[in-house]
């Protein structure tokens, strides 16, 4: 699974936007704790890296 | 003419759904942004069959839904110059009649229906033509060749397909039998 230190603080900082905003409209939490302010799972979930998003850079392409 | 056609789109799948199969979802997604919708290119869409190959989804900036890339196989109609169309009339107005052929409308001109004399009868709303007494009312089954296409994207209602039966084996059914007996008459 990914891994928190494989991305930028940028990347961290639009993965946990965009999560936490996908919560706050609805989307299924894929924690077993599902209690508190969309951003705190959000952060929770790319933590534990159980967020199912890529990043695309348009250079420098990773190799996993 | 109907046709079955491979198409390709993007979908927003609202980040509600995003826990169930992306494949159902993006299935429904395709049913409501596209059936009933008219393309110039494509023509009308009557419905989605299939979904082939759901794509990457794409998460755009300010927005928490997913956007997923979809192929998918797709029933169109798409009405064509010279196409033969048989329909039933839907509405008969003063100036002609209207002929539903399937997702959209055709209409014919009072000129455009036999070569006789066609007047308007408003009291049970039908055209009568003026030597051989033939009418026209809501309900009948006509054969028809299209000869004229506008469509209209942005509202699909404004489309207009005109089309004509001023031509041998054109026009309602019973006449076209009728015409058939008297042919075959006159032969023997």
């Amino acid at each position: 699974m990914l891994n928190t230190k494989k991305f930028t603080r940028y990347e961290r900082a639009r993965i946990i936007g965009a999560r936490a905003l996908q919560i706050s409209m609805g989307a299924p939490v894929l924690l077993e704790d599902d209690s508190g302010e969309p951003i705190d799972i959000a952060f929770k979930e790319l933590e534990l890296g159980v967020i199912p998003v890529t990043v695309k850079r348009s250079t420098d392409i990773i190799t996993t | 003419m109907y046709k079955k056609m491979k198409l390709a789109d993007t979908v927003r799948i609202a980040p509600e759904l995003l826990g169930d199969d992306v494949n159902d979802a993006v299935k429904i997604a395709l049913i409501n942004k596209l059936e009933g919708q008219i393309d110039k290119k494509i023509g009308a869409m009557v419905a989605i069959i299939n979904v082939v190959e759901v794509g990457e989804g794409h998460i755009i900036a300010g927005d928490g839904a997913v956007y997923y890339e979809s192929i998918f196989n797709a029933l169109v109609f798409k009405p064509e110059l010279q196409e033969i169309i048989e329909g039933s009339v839907v509405e008969i107005v003063e100036f002609g009649a209207f002929i539903g052929i399937g997702p959209l409308d055709g209409l014919i001109h009072v000129s455009q229906i036999t070569d006789e004399y066609i007047s308007f009868d408003s009291k049970n709303a039908r055209l009568v033509t003026k030597e051989s007494n033939r009418s026209l009312s809501e309900g009948d089954r006509v054969r028809a060749r299209i000869v004229a296409v506008s469509i209209n994207e942005q509202d699909p209602r404004d489309s207009k397909i005109g089309l004509t039966m001023r031509q041998p084996s054109l026009g309602r059914l019973e006449w076209i039998e009728e015409d058939v007996k008297k042919n075959e008459k006159a032969e023997a």
